[in-house]
């Protein structure tokens, strides 16, 4: 990669509307910002709408100028949708690519008026952008504008894609974008079955999990295709970690499969996006050795419109609009994704969830705001959240009269989530079910400060590391101590929000659990929530 | 009358990529050794580094680390071994 106070290599390209731009001819003395990017990289698409406020507030004292390392109709067809409001270059050959030489798109050099490189940034990163619009505007003699706002919803840095030009195939090929961003596929093929098949047979052997699935004819999956308005071949997402596309028909024939009412493909499409969501982090959850398997919690009344089971039975076979979502979205996952057991799929004992593992939250047994309220959404709204989780472990608790007691008899649960000795690391969903969410909030709970006291009540007594052996002793220098009962303790969980509760199950029964996650934040999976 | 199937299967169209050309001997090679940053791969890449140096007598052997063990490397990463002009990569995970 060419470095800071390299001279900037002289180029002329094509515009999208097929006029030249060269430089330096064409910076006309001013600095100058070329953004290298692809048009299939998510971190591109992060970073290019800084890009356009950059673009419009020094468009005077600079050239913003994007060079496009893929082909002309890729790259228009981006330009329209994100937009991109600045000039684009063509790099067809990649031969612009190559004299500057990034290692990953988006690079952003920045070029001065005497054509000397004189910053450069490689992926997203908010402060960079900044310094360079400072850069820029200190060069133009006027204040530095603020482009990137920190907590504006984006995360303050991500790494890029590898550049096309180092996406070495055979000799002199480059790679073919993915992509990964493009808004069609063609049509599924069709698979003619003679008479003598057997369907389900055929189906059994040749795409389902060991469990069989109904035939998706052209009839079936055409009557759920009738219940959405998005074109057969648009592409939802691509299902890691294979990167199948799921197209509305390839969803729409596995909800067939799973045996799904045709209404439930308003829920599969946001489910889709949702499970395919960078920081829930699906390629990692399908191919882990660990139990984790996505849990869907669906809120609103949505609930009641497709008929999923809040109350007794909840994780289990009581309700088809449960079990179907929940196999729909592992069918996807296999079919799609390529998350085939002993093939990508290498956990070691596996969860019975992943037949299916779809729950609702009993809302209206509950003595507390919704889980999609406490997030933000307005109670008539209706949203699917996934949680990659272990099978459900039971609390029971039949003879407490305080509320303190059940959240005590929770928190002990709690202490062993991952495994006993590891902390600041995992999170859970508690599960509570009516009559113990009825005994704590009796006892004046909120849903806040019932987890508040589950975060200051689960904790890992000190003595068990007298032991140096074994996982989670090896990070105590990065766990808080506290006294729990006067007993000195290590804080189990990271902070209050890493517990999630919900209220579900039936109204008989003091039967609560707890589901432990998989490797949580940034470098595992975030909980996520798509409104439906 | 024949049944007719919406193929549920991936059809998403692929690129064919090249193995790279596999080398004769380890002798004189820069091998480069990722870490997945699980637990303990330290411990099994330093005495694989030792192996590699004692028995096979290569030139150099290169380190990286992924940031996560769950997600697939950044392109940072795999560029860093790129520009040490590793003859071989061997990516190794521990627990």
């Amino acid at each position: 990669m060419i470095e800071i106070d390299d001279g900037a290599p002289y180029f002329s390209l094509s515009l999208l509307d097929g006029a030249h731009w060269s430089f330096p001819e064409d910076a006309a003395g001013k600095p100058a910002l070329f953004i290298f990017f692809e048009t299939d990289c998510p971190t591109c698409h992060l970073t290019i709408p800084y890009i356009n406020r950059l673009a419009q507030l020094v468009s005077e004292s600079a050239s913003i100028v994007g060079i496009s390392q893929d082909g002309e109709e890729q790259t228009l067809t981006l330009v329209k949708r994100l937009p991109i409001l600045f000039p684009v270059l063509l790099d067809t050959g990649l031969g612009v690519t190559r004299a500057f030489d990034p290692v990953a798109v988006p690079t952003l050099f920045l070029v001065n008026a005497a054509g000397r490189i004189i910053r450069t940034q490689i992926g997203f990163n908010k402060q960079e952008i900044n310094e360079i619009a400072s850069a820029i505007a200190t060069a133009g003699g006027f204040e530095p504008p603020m482009i990137a706002e920190p907590f504006d919803g984006n995360p303050d840095r991500r790494v890029g894609c590898v550049s096309r030009h180092l996406e070495l195939l055979g000799e002199g090929e480059e790679a073919e974008p993915l992509g990964l961003y493009s808004k069609r596929a063609a049509h599924a093929s069709r698979l003619v079955l003679d008479d003598s098949a057997d369907a389900y047979e055929y189906c059994a052997q040749a795409f389902a999990d060991p469990l069989p699935v109904v035939p998706p004819t052209v009839e079936r999956v055409d009557r759920m295709l009738s219940q959405t308005e998005l074109d057969p071949t648009e592409i939802i997402a691509h299902i890691p970690p294979n990167y199948g596309a799921a197209t509305v028909e390839k969803i729409a024939a596995n909800a067939v499969m799973a045996g799904c009412a045709p209404e439930m493909m308003r829920v599969l499409i946001p489910l889709i996006r949702a499970v395919c969501d960078e920081r829930f982090n699906i390629h990692g959850i399908q191919a882990t050795t660990h139990f984790a398997a996505p849990l869907v919690i669906v809120n609103g009344p949505l609930r009641h419109e497709l008929g999923f089971a809040s109350r007794g039975n909840v994780f289990s076979n009581v309700a088809r609009a449960n079990s179907t979502l929940g196999r729909a979205l592992q069918l996807i996952l296999i079919n799609l994704g390529g998350a085939r057991p002993a093939e990508i799929d290498m956990s070691a004992l596996g969860n019975p969830g992943k037949f299916s593992y779809c729950i609702a939250e009993n809302e209206e047994d509950s003595p507390w705001e919704p889980l999609h309220v406490e997030l933000g959404f307005a109670p008539s709204r209706s949203t699917v959240t996934l949680f990659a989780g272990e099978a459900p472990s039971g609390v029971s608790e039949h003879n407490a009269r305080l509320g303190e007691t059940v959240l005590k008899a929770i928190a002990a649960s709690l202490a062993t989530v991952w495994s006993y000795r590891l902390c600041a690391m995992a999170e859970a969903v508690v599960v509570i079910c009516p009559e113990h969410a009825k005994t704590i909030a009796r006892a004046g709970f909120t849903k806040q400060s019932a987890r508040a006291f589950l975060f200051d009540n689960t904790g890992v007594p000190l003595k068990a590391y007298q032991n140096t052996d074994g996982e989670g002793v090896q990070f105590v220098r990065a766990y808080e101590e506290v006294l729990i009962g006067g007993e000195p303790c290590y804080r189990k969980f990271r902070t209050p929000e890493s517990i999630k509760i919900i209220v579900a199950g039936g109204t008989a029964g003091k039967f609560s659990a707890v589901i432990g996650s998989w490797s949580t934040g940034s470098r595992g999976s975030q909980m996520v929530t798509y409104p439906v | 009358m024949p049944t007719i199937l919406i193929n549920p299967l991936d059809e998403t169209p692929r690129a064919q990529g090249v193995a790279a050309p596999r080398l004769k001997t380890l002798e004189g090679k820069v091998v480069g050794l990722l870490d997945i940053s699980k637990p303990g791969g330290g411990v099994f890449l330093d005495h694989l580094e030792r192996l590699l140096r004692e028995r096979y007598r290569v030139a150099s052997v290169v380190r990286e680390t992924k940031p996560t063990f769950t997600k697939p490397a950044p392109a940072e990463v795999l560029e860093k071994l790129r520009r040490r002009n590793v003859d071989a990569v061997i990516e190794a995970l521990a627990d």
